[in-house]
């Protein structure tokens, strides 16, 4: 005659096991903690990248401040190293000495339809049309880390037009 | 005789050289970008860029670049038929029509997923990082016409 002598946990050890372990696996298998700290890191490259072509570097929608303002604005870098600035889907109204000018996101003058201090900025030209696809070049060194919104700007009244924050490509 | 077919078959080569690089070249730059947007993401810190490019071809493919997200059980790429998502939304319940691409392939890292023929793009507005399994978005990129 068998006598039970161990305690309930060891008499029981076996359906515990039998019914703990499918659970802890199906949790596993559902949460897949481990992924919490395991990352999968892939490279493709893109799909027919011409190196010969411009890259684009940062982009950004244009939004309307004084005028309605409206399309996107894009810094290409050719393959020998310059860099310029395109317009397109453009579309902005016409004005008085109407220019684009880089100039600082964190701007606190861009939260504002007229520019009241000092605009901190990189000129890139006056404004070749209220409409339409149009290349700006950018002047050799410009820091884009820090000069990282395109603006329409007219100088005549300080006004700005409309504001596109860039953000990496 | 002999020396014309010689100088057929040069001519032959030299145009097949030349003509084969001039539509190489055509291909290459007949890649077309045709919308852009970055992903937002909170809940699962999904930061990055997603891109439609449009192959040489008329393919579509999507592209993530500077692409990060947090790794996690059965997690997909779609297109959904909104504007936009928010963190963890469930579009099983809202019952938002979606295209498939495709599991993720990293959670880091640049990556590229063919969008299948036919996708109306006027129709399905976003990307959405989404695990299946819990039904829920980690990050959603909203496309825009580059």
């Amino acid at each position: 005659m068998k006598e039970y002598t161990g305690s309930w946990f060891s008499r029981r050890k076996w359906i515990l096991v039998g019914v703990g372990l499918p659970i802890l696996v199906a949790g596993w298998w559902a949460f897949r903690p481990e992924k919490f700290w395991i990352n999968q890191v892939v490279n493709e490259p893109a799909p027919f990248a011409s190196s010969t072509d411009p890259q684009p570097l940062y982009t950004g929608r244009l939004e309307g401040k004084v005028h309605q303002t409206s399309g996107r604005a894009t810094i290409y870098q050719t393959s020998d190293g310059e860099q310029y600035l395109r317009l397109t889907d453009f579309t902005t109204s016409n004005g008085p000495d109407v220019h684009v000018l880089l100039a600082r996101s964190d701007d606190e003058n861009l939260g504002q339809e007229i520019v009241k201090s000092q605009l901190d900025s990189v000129e890139l030209g006056s404004l070749k049309g209220n409409q339409g696809d149009q290349n700006y070049d950018l002047p050799a060194s410009v820091d884009l880390q820090k000069y990282n919104a395109a603006i329409i700007y007219c100088e005549r009244f300080h006004a700005i037009f409309g504001v596109a924050r860039l953000e990496r490509f | 005789m002999v020396r014309n077919v010689k100088t057929v078959l040069a001519l032959a080569a030299l145009v097949f050289t030349f003509g084969w690089q001039a539509l190489a070249h055509a291909q290459d730059s007949m890649t077309k970008t045709l919308e852009t947007g970055t992903f937002h993401g909170k809940v699962h810190s999904t930061s990055g860029r997603a891109t439609i490019i449009q192959e040489h071809d008329g393919k579509l493919v999507l592209r993530l670049t500077s692409f990060k997200t947090s790794n996690g059980p059965d997690v997909h790429v779609i297109l959904i038929a909104a504007r936009d998502a928010d963190d963890d939304a469930n579009f099983l319940k809202s019952s938002t029509e979606r295209v498939e691409l495709g599991m993720l392939k990293g959670n880091e890292g640049d990556q590229n997923y063919e969008v299948p023929d036919g996708t109306d793009l006027s129709k399905f507005q976003t990307v959405s990082i989404y695990c299946e399994r819990f039904n829920a978005n980690f990050g959603a990129a909203p496309l825009e016409k580059f």
